[in-house]
C-alpha cells in the first residue's frame, strides 16, 4: 500500500508525514522534545497526561499531540511559553500526589520517566499540597511485582499493556476522579486474578509504582547497573532481553523494547526466573567418579584426560559406532556445532542427536 | 515456522492444533491474542480446554491421538465444498489428484466417530480455514509427540497445500519450537541425518564436501536417533557424551532410560547442575550457563541472535564449545583449535548454505532469518514464497492409525502430558528461581470434576497412576480443563516422575515418543 | 424505627425473579447489552453480587477486571445490600440549601447523590425505583415532576407550546395538539430536503456545545460507514438542569418524533435514548411511549409506507455526570469504561460501535418536529435580534418562581429573573447566578446585565451551556457555594486526564480550606495556575469548564475568599 505523503509545519520547519501519523510521531521524527508520561509507543495513544499538548494555529485550545492525527498544512508549535508553563504546572500537580520522586532504576525499565521530566522542567515539589491518590497493596505477597501505588499517577499504561500487549486483562482502573485506583477483579491480590506475572506492567510504569521485587533485592549494592543485551534462555520464541548486573551479580532482567521477536514482551519465566544462574547448586568444578563409586571434584586436566581416555578405550574395544553424542537445545549453537563435529570429525559417524525428541 | 512471528497478527483465520501456546510460548501467544482482538477467527483443536480454547471462536475437543482423522475430515469438507485453491495446486504442488480422491472417503461423520468432535464443527472449521484469505496453522508437540507425528505434520501440510495457505504473509505451517536453541541445534547439524545447514548425510556431494572439510572418511548412511542409541546401550553403544540434557527425567520410560545409561562403559555429561543424569556419569564437566557466555541461538522463526556474557561463570565452569573441543584435542582430533565462540560460529557459517551470508558481526542486531544464502541477501522471513525448496509441494496420502496403546479394561483412562507456564521442562532452572514456587509448588493430576466423583476420588486427594510401564503417586486437582476420561500432568517435577509411565510407542520416522497418549489406571490412596 | 423500612413497603415490588442465566440469555442478543443486563440484576437483588458479575463477565463476555472497574465507576451501582433499596438524597447546590442534609441524617442507611434534576421542587430522594420529595421533617411523598410554569410572556414558545395540554404525554394527546405532523410532512420530502430545512432553521445543539444540528446530521448522512445510529443524550446530569426532564416526562413523543426525523435525515436504522439513572419514572413513561409509537407504525419497518426502517431502545445510565459527554456516553452504551474519547475521529463518522452516529440532546431533538411542521423561518424568528430560536432555561434557587422557562435567545437575564420569575425573595438581593448549571461558573455585578445568548455571555467569560441558572441571594456564602461546586466536579471527574483528575481535587481542597496555602498571594497563584492548565489542557469539557468556578470567584468575590483564608489562619 502506497501511503500519501504530505507536509506540515512544526516549530517553523516543514516536515513530511504519512497519513495516519499523529502529531507526536511527526514531532518525534523532527526531534522535537515533547514530554510525555502516558505514552508508550507500543500502545494505542491514550491522551491522559496532557503533557504532550501542542498549539495548532487556528485551534483555540492546545491539542494532545499523541492523539491528534497530522493533517496537511497544520502549523504546530510544540513549546510556546504558555504550553511550557502548563507543562510545569501539570508536573507539579503530578508530583503533589506522589509519595516521592526519586525511585530506584531497578524498579523497572521506564521507572525514571517522571524523575527525568521533573528535573527537566525543574518542577517544584511541595507545591499544590493535598491528599495522596494512591493506595499501595502491601498485602499482596507475590514475590515478583511490587504494587507500590503510593507512586501511581494513573497513566493507565499498566492497564493498557496488560490488555493490548499481553491480552490478560488482569487489571483495570476502578473508581473515578482522584479516587481512581488500579485494581484487579474484586480488588484481589494478583495471584487470584488473571495475571500471569509477565511483568509488562512493571516495565512500562513511568514512576516505579509497579516494581520488580526481585531486582529490588539488589537495591543496596553500591555498584552501578549495567545492561547486556542477550536472548531469553527458555522457550523457542527468542525474546531479546537486557541482563542487568551490578558488579559480578546478575540482579534482574528487562525486556528489550526493540527485540525483534518480543517487542518488549516477556513471560513470567523470562522476566523473573533468572536466578538459577548464580544458584549455589551450580557445578563449579569438574567431577570424576572414583574407585569408591562416588563423584569427586578434580581439576580440568584430570577430568579431560579421563573423559578422553574413556572414549578412546570404548572406540578401541567396540569400534567407532559405539560412541554417541547428545547435543542440547539449550546451549548456544557453537556447542551443538562442536558436538556434531566431535562425532563426525572424530569417528566419521552420524551418531549424534539433540534433545528435540523429548 | 514458515512465517515470522510478526505474521501471527495478520491471518484472518488461525488454526491452532496441539499447542498450548499461552503457557508454552506465552509471548508468541500475545500476538495471536492481538489478531483475535482485531477480528481474526480462531479455531483451536486440543483434547484439553486450555486457555487458547477459551478464547477461540470454535473449539474442537478431539480425543488424544486422533488428529489425522480430524484433519482428513476437514480436508474432505474443503474438497467437497470447492474451497480448494485450484490455481495454487496446479502451479505449485504435485500429487493432488490422488490426495483429493483419497480424502473423498473420509466424511466429517466418520471423523466424528474417531475424534468425538461433532461433524458440524469439523465442517465449520474446514469452511473457515478453506475460505480464509490468509489462513495460518500453528502447532507444537501435541502434533509431533505421537507415533503418527509425521503423519500429523504431513496432514497439516496437505491442508495448507490444498488451500494455498503457504508462502504468503499471514499464512503458513508454523511449528513452535519448545527450547531456546533447539532450532539452532538442528541448524548446526546435531542430528543423525544432516550435516550443518540441513545438508543430508546420504547425499554423496555432501559426504564429499565434509570428508574434505573434516579430513576423514564419513559414513554414507544416516546415524541413529537418541532413542535407538539408548535402546542399544550396552549392546552396541558403549559411550555417550551428553551436553545440557537431563535425559533421565525428560525422556519417556524413565526406568528403561536409567538402565540404558547404567549399561554404558563411559558416560560424560556437561551441564550447569548435577542433574539426575549427571549423577550417573563417569565424568561431569561444569559448563557456563546463559548469561555467562557469548554465543548464538536461533529461534522458532529461524531468527539468528547473539547471546552475550554479562557475569563471570562460577568456579571453574567453562563454555560447552571449549569443553568439547578440549576433549577432542586430547583425542588427537584436529580442527578444534578455537579461541572463541566467534571462531566456531564463523566456521559454521562457512560450511552451511543457509548461513552463508552471515558471520558473527553481521548478526549483531538479530535482524536475519535464515536462509541467508549470500552476503547481499536480506534473509528470509517467509519460506516457500513463489517456489518450494524442492520444486513442488508434495501431497502425501495419509490414513488414520490408532495410538500405540489404546484404553482397555486394565488401563481405562487416557493420560496426556505437557508443560505449564511457570515451570520449564525438568525445573533444573525454574526450580532454582526464587518465587516460582509461589505460583506453582507441586504437580497435580488434572481430572474433570465429574470423573473425580465417578472414580471415587476427591479434589486434593493422592492417587496412584499406573501404566503398562510403571506407576507414580500424584495429588488430584479437579478442573474442567480436562475432558471426561482424559487426565493431564506435566513432567516437570522430579518427585512426580510422569515419564515413568510414558513411552508406549515411537514415530517410525522421527522416533519421537508418543508422550501425548498413555492409557493409565487410577487408584485412590 | 427505621423510616427506610417503612418505605420499602411503599415501593413497587421487584419486577423480575428471573435467574441470572435467563437474564444473560435475554440481554446477550440485544444491542448495547451491558447496562441493561447490569440494571436487571441490580433491580432484582438491589445490588450487584460477585456471582452476578462473574456470570456477566462470562456471558457477554467482558474481562472481569474491566467489568468490576466499570461497575465501581458508576455512582448508583451498589455492591452490597441494601444497595439501591437504601434512600439516596440529592445534595446538589440547591437542595443542600433547602435542608437536604437534615433529610440525609434523618433517614436510615441514606446516602448522598449528586443533583438529581428536581431543583424546581427540592429535595428529591430516590428509593428503589421511585422518586420522592422530602419535606423538611423528612417525610417522603411521591410527587410527579412539575410542569413548566404558564408562559409568563408574550413570546411564542416552540418546545413548551403544548406541554401543559392534558394528556400530551400519550400518543392520542400528542396527536390531538398537532404531534407527528412534522414527521408526516417530512416523509413527503427527501432526506436532503429535511437537512436543508434544518440548516436554514439554524437549530444548534441545546445540550451546551451549540454545534449546528443540520450540519451534524449532514455529516452523518454523508459518512460512509454503516449501520448508522441516532443517540439521544438524555443523561441530564448538570447540577441545576432539569429541562430535559420536563420534556421527557410531559412531552416525550416530541422527542421520539425528533429521533425518527433524525433517522430519516441521516439514514440511521437504530437509535438509543441514554437516560440518566435518576429519572426512573421517566423510564416507564418512555417505554410506554415507544410501544405506542411501534403500534402506530412510527417505529419499525417501512415507516410511513416508505423504505425507511428505524427502531430505538432505551438504555439507562447508572449515575455518572461524565456520561453526558458524548464520547463517555458512547463508551458507556458499548459497555466500555466510560472515559471520554479522543477526538478526532468524531461520532458523526465513528460513534456507536465505530459507526456514524448523530448524538443529540433531548431539547434539540424535540425542536425538530415543530420546525418541520411550521417552517425554518418561523423557528428562526423566535429568537431576538440576530439570535435564532429558543432555549429552555432551568431556573432555580433564590427566586420566587423557579422552574423551566422557554426563552427567546437574546432575552435579557434580568427580564427572566425579575419579570418572569418574580425576582428575589422578599427583602433579598440577587448576589450571583450560575451559568450552564455549574459549568459556566458565576455571573455577578454588572455582568448580570447579559442577554441570554452565547455571544453576550461568552464576553463575560462564561457560557450558556445546557441552560441551568441557579440564583444565590445575598445570604449565601459564595466561597462555600464554590467549594461545593468544585467538590461535585472532583467527584464526577472520570479520572482519565491528569489536569482534571488532580486539578479538581486540588481546587476543591483550596476552596474548602482542607489543604493548600493560607497566604492570599500563594493561594491565588496556585488556583490560577491550576485553573489555566485545566482550561487549556483538559481532555474534555468537564476539566475545561470546572475552573470557571474559581476564575469567576476570583473575579467577583476576592474579598470573600480573603475572609475565608483569614478565618482559617485564626483556627488553632
Amino acid at each position: 500500500m502506497i501511503q500519501k505523503s504530505t507536509t506540515l509545519t512544526i516549530d517553523g520547519a516543514e516536515v513530511a508525514f504519512t497519513e495516519g501519523e499523529t502529531l507526536y510521531e511527526v514531532a518525534q521524527r523532527a526531534r522535537r522534545p515533547i514530554p510525555t508520561l502516558c505514552y508508550d509507543p507500543r500502545l494505542e495513544p491514550f491522551g491522559s497526561c496532557r503533557l504532550c499538548v501542542v498549539q495548532v494555529e487556528g485551534v483555540r485550545n492546545p491539542v494532545a499531540s499523541c492523539t491528534t492525527p497530522a493533517a496537511a498544512g497544520m502549523v504546530v508549535h510544540t513549546s510556546t511559553e504558555a504550553i511550557e508553563h502548563h507543562r510545569t504546572t501539570l508536573l507539579e500537580l503530578v508530583v503533589s500526589e506522589n509519595r516521592q520522586v526519586d525511585v530506584d532504576p531497578l524498579r523497572g525499565y521506564a521507572s525514571q520517566e517522571l524523575t527525568t521530566l521533573v528535573d527537566r522542567y525543574q518542577a517544584r515539589t511541595g507545591r499544590f499540597a493535598g491528599a495522596q491518590s494512591g493506595t499501595s497493596h502491601s498485602e499482596d505477597d507475590n514475590p515478583f511485582i511490587l504494587r507500590d501505588y503510593d507512586l501511581c499517577i494513573s497513566c493507565n499504561r499498566c492497564v493498557r499493556v496488560c490488555a493490548e500487549r499481553e491480552g490478560d486483562y488482569a487489571i483495570a482502573a476502578g473508581g473515578r476522579g482522584f479516587q481512581k485506583q488500579i485494581t484487579t477483579e474484586f480488588d484481589s491480590i494478583l495471584k487470584d486474578s488473571s495475571c500471569t506475572f509477565c511483568g509488562q506492567c512493571v516495565q512500562t510504569c513511568p514512576t516505579g509504582a509497579l516494581a520488580d521485587k526481585k531486582a529490588l533485592r539488589a537495591a543496596d549494592i553500591e555498584e552501578p547497573i549495567e545492561k547486556t543485551r542477550s536472548v531469553c534462555p527458555y522457550c523457542g520464541v527468542g525474546c531479546a532481553v537486557d541482563l542487568m548486573t551490578k558488579g559480578e551479580q546478575l540482579v534482574g532482567i528487562q525486556p528489550a523494547m526493540d527485540g525483534p521477536a518480543n517487542e518488549g514482551a516477556l513471560c513470567v519465566k523470562g522476566q523473573f526466573a533468572f536466578d538459577f544462574v548464580q544458584h549455589r547448586d551450580r557445578l563449579k568444578q569438574p567431577l570424576v567418579r572414583g574407585v569408591d563409586g562416588q563423584l569427586h571434584e578434580t581439576d580440568w586436566d584430570t577430568a579431560l584426560d579421563r573423559a578422553a581416555e574413556g572414549f578412546r578405550q570404548v572406540a578401541d574395544k567396540h569400534g567407532r559406532h559405539a560412541i554417541y553424542g547428545v547435543a542440547s537445545g539449550r546451549t548456544p549453537s557453537e556447542a551443538d556445532y562442536c558436538m556434531q563435529k566431535f562425532i563426525r570429525r572424530g569417528y566419521g559417524t552420524h551418531y549424534i542427536d539433540n534433545c528435540s525428541r523429548a | 515456522m514458515s512465517n515470522p512471528l510478526v505474521d501471527m497478527e495478520k491471518p484472518d483465520v488461525i488454526f491452532c492444533i496441539g499447542t498450548n501456546m499461552t503457557e508454552c510460548h506465552p509471548v508468541a501467544a500475545t500476538r495471536l491474542k492481538k489478531a483475535v482482538a482485531n477480528g481474526a477467527k480462531l479455531i483451536v483443536a486440543d483434547p484439553r480446554r486450555i486457555a487458547l480454547a477459551e478464547m477461540s471462536d470454535l473449539y474442537l475437543p478431539l480425543r488424544v491421538g486422533s488428529d489425522v482423522a480430524l484433519l482428513l475430515g476437514m480436508a474432505h469438507v474443503i474438497e467437497r465444498e470447492g474451497l480448494v485453491d485450484d490455481a495454487f495446486m496446479h502451479e505449485r504442488t504435485a500429487g493432488f489428484e490422488e490426495y483429493l480422491e483419497h480424502v473423498r472417503q473420509f466424511t466429517p461423520q466418520w471423523a466424528e466417530s474417531i475424534t468425538g468432535v461433532p461433524a458440524a464443527d469439523i465442517e465449520q472449521a474446514a469452511r473457515w480455514y478453506g475460505a480464509a484469505e490468509r489462513g495460518a496453522i500453528y502447532y507444537t508437540l501435541g502434533i509431533t509427540e505421537h507415533i503418527c507425528g509425521v503423519d500429523n505434520v504431513q496432514s497439516l501440510c496437505n491442508l495448507a497445500l490444498m488451500t494455498g495457505h503457504i508462502g504468503r504473509e499471514g499464512t503458513g505451517i508454523n511449528p513452535m519450537r519448545g527450547q531456546n536453541n533447539i532450532q539452532g541445534a538442528g541448524d548446526a547439524g546435531a542430528v543423525p541425518s544432516n550435516y550443518p545447514g540441513f545438508q543430508a548425510v546420504d547425499q554423496p556431494d555432501n559426504q564429499a564436501k565434509f570428508e574434505k572439510l573434516y579430513g576423514r572418511p564419513m559414513d554414507a548412511e544416516k546415524g541413529i536417533t537418541k532413542v535407538r542409541a539408548l535402546e542399544g546401550a550396552g549392546e552396541h553403544i558403549f559411550a555417550m557424551l551428553i551436553d545440557g540434557e537431563n535425559t533421565l527425567v525428560s525422556d519417556p520410560d524413565r526406568k528403561h532410560c536409567e538402565r540404558a545409561l547404567n549399561a554404558l562403559e563411559h558416560l560424560v555429561v556437561i551441564d550447569i547442575f548435577l542433574t539426575e543424569t549427571a549423577e550417573l556419569a563417569d565424568v561431569v564437566f561444569p559448563a557456563t550457563s546463559w548469561a555467562e557466555t557469548d554465543g548464538v541461538s536461533t529461534n522458532t522463526e529461524r531468527r539468528i541472535q547473539r547471546l552475550r556474557q554479562a557475569v563471570p561463570p562460577p568456579g571453574q565452569a567453562k563454555p560447552d564449545w571449549w569443553i568439547i573441543s578440549q576433549i577432542a584435542q586430547r583425542l588427537g582430533f584436529d580442527g578444534f583449535e578455537y579461541s572463541s565462540a566467534k571462531d566456531v560460529f564463523n566456521e559454521l557459517c562457512s560450511l552451511s548454505p543457509i548461513y552463508a551470508g552471515l558471520d558473527w558481526d553481521r548478526i549483531e542486531h538479530g535482524q536475519y532469518q535464515w536462509p541467508v544464502p549470500h552476503k547481499d541477501h536480506p534473509g528470509t522471513p517467509i519460506l516457500h514464497q513463489g517456489e518450494f525448496k524442492n520444486g513442488r509441494g508434495l501431497f502425501k496420502v495419509i490414513s488414520y492409525r490408532d495410538p500405540a496403546e489404546t484404553i482397555s479394561e486394565e488401563f481405562p483412562i487416557w493420560l496426556t502430558t505437557g508443560r505449564r507456564l511457570q515451570s520449564y521442562h525438568t525445573r533444573t532452572q525454574t526450580g532454582r528461581a526464587q518465587g516460582i514456587e509461589y505460583l506453582l509448588s507441586e504437580e497435580r493430576l488434572e481430572i474433570h470434576p465429574e470423573d473425580i466423583a465417578s472414580w471415587g476420588l476427591k479434589d486434593g486427594q493422592w492417587c496412584r497412576l499406573s501404566s503398562a510401564r510403571g506407576s507414580v503417586e500424584i495429588c488430584v486437582r479437579a478442573t474442567d480443563r480436562s475432558p471426561r476420561g482424559t487426565v493431564f500432568a506435566s513432567f516437570s517435577f522430579n518427585d512426580v516422575p510422569i515419564n515413568i509411565l510414558t513411552g508406549s510407542g515411537y514415530d517410525p520416522i522421527t522416533e519421537t515418543a508418543e508422550l501425548k497418549v498413555c492409557p493409565v489406571r487410577i487408584e485412590a490412596l | 424505627m427505621a423510616l427506610a423500612y417503612r418505605l420499602l413497603h411503599m415501593l413497587k415490588p421487584n419486577q423480575t425473579e428471573a435467574s441470572t442465566a435467563e437474564l444473560i440469555a435475554h440481554w446477550q442478543e440485544k444491542p448495547a447489552p451491558l447496562l441493561g443486563l447490569l440494571h436487571a440484576l441490580h433491580d432484582r437483588d438491589g445490588y450487584l453480587s460477585d456471582e452476578s458479575l462473574r456470570a456477566v463477565s462470562e456471558g457477554l463476555p467482558i474481562p472481569l477486571a474491566d467489568l468490576y472497574a466499570t461497575v465501581t465507576f458508576y455512582h448508583h451501582f451498589a455492591r452490597t445490600p441494601p444497595g439501591q433499596r437504601a434512600p439516596r438524597v440529592c445534595t446538589g447546590p440547591i437542595c443542600s440549601q433547602r435542608g437536604a442534609r437534615d433529610v440525609l441524617h434523618a433517614l436510615d442507611d441514606a446516602r448522598e447523590m449528586p443533583c438529581a434534576g428536581r431543583c424546581d421542587h427540592p429535595s428529591p430522594v430516590l428509593v428503589g425505583q421511585q422518586v420522592f420529595t422530602a419535606a423538611s421533617d423528612a417525610t417522603l411523598t411521591p410527587i410527579p415532576s412539575p410542569l413548566p410554569p404558564i408562559n409568563p410572556s408574550a413570546y411564542e414558545e416552540c418546545l413548551f407550546a403544548h406541554i401543559r395540554d392534558a394528556g400530551r404525554h400519550t400518543m392520542a394527546g400528542y396527536r390531538a395538539s398537532g404531534g407527528y405532523r412534522g414527521l408526516e410532512k417530512a416523509l413527503q420530502k427527501t432526506p436532503g430536503d429535511l437537512l436543508a430545512l434544518l440548516e436554514e432553521s439554524r437549530l444548534a445543539g441545546r445540550g451546551g456545545a451549540g454545534f449546528p444540528t443540520g450540519q451534524k446530521w449532514r455529516a452523518v448522512s454523508e459518512a460512509t460507514g454503516s449501520p448508522k445510529f441516532v443517540v439521544c443524550n438524555a443523561d441530564e446530569g448538570e447540577p441545576g438542569c432539569f429541562k430535559d426532564r420536563a420534556l421527557l416526562d410531559h412531552d416525550l413523543h416530541a422527542l421520539i418524533e425528533g429521533m425518527i426525523l433524525a433517522a430519516y435525515a441521516t439514514g440511521a436504522t437504530s437509535g438509543f435514548i441514554y437516560l440518566r439513572y435518576e429519572y426512573p419514572e421517566t423510564l416507564d413513561r418512555l417505554e410506554t411511549a415507544l410501544e405506542e409509537a411501534r403500534s402506530d407504525g412510527l417505529l419499525g419497518r417501512q415507516i410511513g409506507g416508505k423504505d425507511f426502517h428505524f427502531d430505538l431502545c432505551i438504555r439507562r445510565g447508572a449515575g455518572a455526570y461524565i456520561c453526558g459527554e458524548e464520547g463517555s456516553l458512547l463508551n458507556s452504551l458499548e459497555g466500555k469504561h466510560p472515559y471520554p474519547r479522543n477526538r478526532p475521529p468524531f461520532p458523526v463518522t465513528h460513534g456507536f460501535n465505530d459507526c456514524p452516529t448523530a448524538v443529540n440532546n433531548v431539547e434539540t431533538l424535540a425542536a425538530v418536529g415543530p420546525i418541520v411542521a411550521r417552517g425554518a423561518e418561523w423557528y428562526r424568528n423566535l429568537g431576538l435580534g440576530e439570535n435564532a430560536g429558543t432555549k429552555l432555561i432551568s431556573l432555580s434557587g433564590d427566586v420566587r418562581r423557579p422552574g423551566n422557562y422557554e426563552v427567546p435567545l437574546g432575552l435579557p437575564l434580568q427580564t427572566l429573573l425579575n419579570d418572569w420569575a418574580g425576582g428575589p425573595l422578599p427583602g433579598r438581593q440577587i448576589q450571583a447566578v450560575t451559568m450552564a448549571g455549574l459549568s459556566g461558573g458565576f455571573l455577578a455585578e454588572k455582568d448580570l446585565e447579559v442577554t441570554l445568548d452565547d455571544p453576550s455571555i461568552r464576553a463575560c467569560g462564561s457560557f450558556l451551556g445546557a441552560g441551568g441558572i441557579m440564583v444565590f441571594d445575598d445570604r449565601r456564602d459564595m466561597v462555600d457555594v464554590a467549594a461545593q461546586a468544585m467538590h461535585f466536579f472532583a467527584d464526577e471527574s472520570c479520572g482519565k486526564c491528569f489536569p482534571c483528575r488532580i486539578g479538581t481535587q486540588r481546587l476543591s481542597e483550596r476552596l474548602s480550606g482542607t489543604d493548600g496555602p493560607s497566604a492570599w498571594t500563594d493561594w491565588q497563584s496556585e488556583v490560577e495556575d491550576i485553573g489555566s492548565a485545566m482550561a487549556s489542557t483538559s481532555a474534555c469539557g468537564l476539566g475545561v469548564a470546572a475552573p470557571h468556578i474559581t476564575q469567576s470567584l476570583l473575579k467577583y468575590f476576592p474579598s470573600q475568599i480573603q475572609r475565608h483564608l483569614a478565618n482559617q489562619q485564626d483556627l488553632p
